[in-house]
């Protein structure tokens, strides 16, 4: 590596000339400080896709002249960037993407090049290098506007089963499924909807499904998460987000999901998922414990907590777990912008990403 | 296998060749002198061999339609391959003998008008046939009784004897495993003689054993061999396979992974260029075999073993059933690793293969448990991972394993426990299965038979009526109690199989 960046010093880049030193000269590119930015200042941005924006911008911002440089650059920032978050399933989601497309990318250009040039040629590598880099770049750019496309299409497709005069049941904060249901509103279909309310106190940048739904003039009806078995038998169906899609087709989101995906299975409802493709990730876990999760197991304790109200533990709990595993037989069906799918489709859609 | 009719030529070779030429339509000449048209017909007659004991192959496995299903048709195509088969294997002459050799110049002079549906002589067989059986069952004893055509006397007035086969399972009994080596093709390599009564013992048992067992016997068998004259090995390495794999076949129907690799070797010998030298061809099929069983076996195993580790936590308690190598070399891994677990051995008659699971297991130092199946639901409780090897997976994602899986599996489901199969994707197959009964292997009853007393219950079972022993070797396990395949490409659930499968054919 060392010589390739002492190589590369003479060409002219249009770059600071701080190529020599690594990645700890220069002001450092904060991965985490960007990733948690980009998640504040938009909310409508999916953890996977920050993920890559940030990463986009770590290359865009690095100089970085060899794949392999490239490669290790990207593994040091997204370990960083996994370490840094409680769940970060949702976001290897996005560095595994993008990890598996930089590297296929390169491997095309770098065996078209092979057969173009002499392999001697070093100046000219680096200038093909960057070339290559800048092409990834400005095409990782649409990879991410694509993915910001999916909810709308994910919305065209789910709103079919919405008919008129049927009644859904939700929960969570998932931005697809206040698309699904808006894009339905605005269909004129007239149906209802209710809302179980996480006792999660929402933040406020979180999408506000209730009020956006309201204002559409489509009832609803918010009840209490406890209520969920009683009233389920109202409801025809049940809408859910999801953080991440795992490979057997369970799907990793806020609390409260497996209840429903439980409740919904006795009592014979169809249990529907709305997610991007790009939540897909390639984690297999046998039960919710398997998860590489911080904080998902329970303590148990004799002693009582002085000066505190009763709930002062179950409300700290909650905050640690907010997202559970979803096993995929309670699913009836996964809508992506691909189409409906089985949870048993989603392995080969992995498969066919990484093979 | 041509060669081999030549010089056993009797009155057998020459129906052998006259009855396998008819298909292909060749002209008359040929069977006039089939000696000297031998070098001119030969890549025809080749190709046809092939073809020939390919399909032979498959029934062998377990789908022997065996019942007399009022078909002519069929009924004639069985009493050709019967008549083949039997010149071919040079089987001890015996009472399965008798009705081949008498429906040998009767199916001769029925192909002369070549119309199965003309009543001919193979119809009056059938109907012989079904009368001996309805008559002396209904006459003599008031059991049930059927004949098979294979075991039924042809003459009424000798004591019926009991088939001892169930009545369920008929279709699966098939030809009586062979105990020697006598009347075995003079083709056969002497280290595919003894893999065949190896396995025929459970010497060599397992899936993966046996496919690897039977690849370096068949690379000794190439490297023995040397192309006849006026051959050339790509084609004529795969009828001598051929004569090879009939045998072991005779020993114990082949596996599945058995047949995936077989098949692949035989695709590998047809690709060899006409043009390269001998010795040359045979060193490379020698390679490619080595790589392949380490491919697709022993790296597999290592990758597989590396992937179920990460599965095994501390405080687990593993359950297994009977014995599979993958699963022990996970075990140990994982144990080497320093992972804190126990395992819970479930094992069965009559193999009793756990047992040296769990002598292996607690040689090494782990807590293990030795447990029956009818122990089942009560160490279920305990487990908290079912561990299960594969025999092989089918195309709808279902586990086709040691009799008795199914019922662990099931057990566990039942028991909220995840159930996890370590199958390497050489065993994975496009066949589908919904049920055990119509493909399975029935091993002999006599195995049931506790051994060494003598006034076991069970000894004397062949004279005592009404009762039939059968000691079915797999059972399947269907897909719903399946959380998780590990192959060597990662974790699955079964669904994806076929789409691994494809995958893999490809690669």
């Amino acid at each position: 590596m060392a010589v390739s960046s002492n190589n590369s010093m003479p060409t002219p880049t249009p770059e600071e000339p701080s190529i020599t030193s690594h990645s700890n000269g220069s002001p450092p590119f904060d991965i985490v400080k960007t990733y948690n930015e980009l998640c504040r200042t938009d909310p409508l941005l999916t953890h996977p896709i920050a993920a890559i924006e940030a990463l986009i911008s770590l290359l865009a911002a690095s100089p970085v002249d060899t794949i392999s440089e490239t490669l290790s650059l990207l593994s040091t920032a997204t370990t960083a960037l996994k370490s840094s978050v409680s769940n970060p399933i949702a976001l290897s989601a996005g560095t595994d993407l993008f990890q598996r497309y930089i590297i296929s990318t390169l491997q095309q250009r770098s065996s078209q090049d092979a057969k173009g040039r002499s392999r001697r040629n070093l100046a000219g590598g680096t200038e093909d290098f960057r070339a290559v880099l800048a092409h990834l770049l400005a095409n990782s750019r649409l990879f991410v506007q694509r993915a910001n496309e999916a909810r709308g299409k994910i919305a065209s497709v789910a709103r079919k089963f919405v008919r008129d005069g049927s009644t859904v049941l939700t929960c969570g904060r998932s931005r697809v499924v206040a698309a699904v249901l808006e894009a339905t509103a605005d269909e004129n279909v007239r149906f209802q909807v209710i809302y179980a309310e996480d006792p999660l106190p929402s933040s406020p940048n979180s999408t506000n499904i209730v009020n956006n739904l309201r204002r559409k003039d489509v009832p609803v009806a918010v009840i209490p998460f406890a209520a969920m078995a009683t009233v389920l038998s109202r409801a025809d169906f049940i809408l859910a987000g999801a953080e991440s899609v795992v490979e057997n087709g369970g799907v990793i989101s806020s609390m409260g999901t497996y209840q429903m995906g439980l409740l919904a299975k006795s009592k014979g409802r169809p249990f529907y998922v709305v997610a991007e493709s790009h939540k897909f990730v390639r984690v297999f876990p046998l039960d919710g414990g398997d998860l590489p999760i911080k904080g998902m197991g329970i303590e148990f304790s004799t002693e009582n907590e002085e000066g505190k109200g009763m709930h002062e533990e179950g409300r700290r709990k909650e905050r640690d777990l907010c997202v559970e595993f979803t096993p995929p037989e309670l699913i009836t069906a996964i809508v992506t912008e691909n189409g409906v799918q089985t949870p048993s489709a989603v392995s080969e859609e992995l498969i066919k990403i990484w093979y | 296998m041509a060669p081999s009719a030549n010089v056993e030529g009797e009155l057998a070779p020459a129906q052998d060749i006259e009855s396998s030429e008819k298909p292909l339509e060749n002209g008359a000449k040929e069977q006039v002198v089939p000696a000297t048209s031998e070098d001119i017909t030969a890549p025809k007659g080749k190709a046809k061999t092939a073809n020939g004991a390919q399909q032979k192959g498959k029934p062998s496995e377990g789908s022997k339609d065996g019942k007399p299903s009022g078909k002519e048709l069929k009924e004639k195509a069985k009493a050709e391959k019967a008549a083949r088969r039997a010149q071919q294997k040079g089987r001890q002459p015996g009472q399965q003998g008798q009705p081949i050799v008498d429906l040998g110049p009767e199916k001769q002079k029925n192909a002369d008008t070549r119309r199965p549906s003309v009543a001919g002589p193979a119809p009056t067989t059938k109907i012989q046939h079904k009368r001996t059986g309805s008559a002396s069952g209904g006459a003599q004893k008031p059991i049930q009784f059927r004949p098979v055509q294979a075991h039924a006397a042809p003459i009424s007035e000798e004591p019926p004897k009991e088939n001892k086969n169930v009545a369920l399972f008929d279709h699966l009994y098939g030809n009586p495993r062979r105990n020697t080596v006598a009347g075995a093709s003079k083709d056969v390599h002497p280290a595919v003689l003894a893999l065949g009564l190896q396995m025929r013992n459970y010497m060599i048992c397992g899936s993966s054993a046996r496919c690897v067992a039977t690849m370096l016997a068949f690379k000794r068998v190439i490297e023995a061999y040397i192309t006849p004259p006026q051959n050339s090995l790509p084609r004529h390495l795969t009828t001598h396979l051929s004569s090879q794999i009939d045998y072991i076949v005779s020993c114990r129907p082949l596996s599945i992974s058995m047949g995936n690799a077989i098949r692949w070797l035989k695709v590998k010998i047809s690709e060899v260029d006409v043009t390269t030298e001998e010795s040359e061809a045979k060193a490379d099929l020698c390679n490619a075999i080595d790589s392949f069983i380490t491919e697709k076996i022993t790296v597999a195993d290592q990758v597989i073993a590396r992937r179920g580790i990460e599965k095994i936590r501390d405080g687990d308690v593993i359950l297994t059933y009977a014995k599979s190598s993958i699963v022990q070399q996970t075990l140990v891994e994982a144990f080497r690793q320093g992972r804190k677990f126990k395992v819970i051995v479930v094992d069965s008659r009559p193999l009793f293969e756990g047992k040296n699971l769990a002598r292996a297991l607690t040689d090494l130092g782990l807590e293990a448990q030795y447990s029956l199946t009818h122990g089942i639901s009560h160490v279920i409780k305990d487990a908290t991972k079912v561990f299960l090897g594969a025999h092989a997976m089918m195309s709808n994602g279902r586990l086709y394993s040691r009799v008795g899986t199914a019922l662990v599996a099931m057990t566990a489901k039942e028991a909220d426990v995840p159930v996890i199969v370590c199958c390497e994707s050489i065993k994975y197959t496009e066949k589908v299965a919904l049920d055990s009964f119509v493909h399975n292997e029935v091993a002999p009853p006599e195995e049931l038979i506790t051994q060494g007393e003598t006034s076991s219950p069970l000894s004397k079972w062949l004279d005592v009526p009404n009762l039939q022993l059968l000691n079915l070797m797999y059972d399947l396990t269907p897909a719903e109690y399946i959380s998780m395949v590990i192959d060597e490409s990662g974790y699955l659930p079964p669904s994806s199989v076929p789409f691994m499968q494809r995958l893999s054919l490809n690669t």
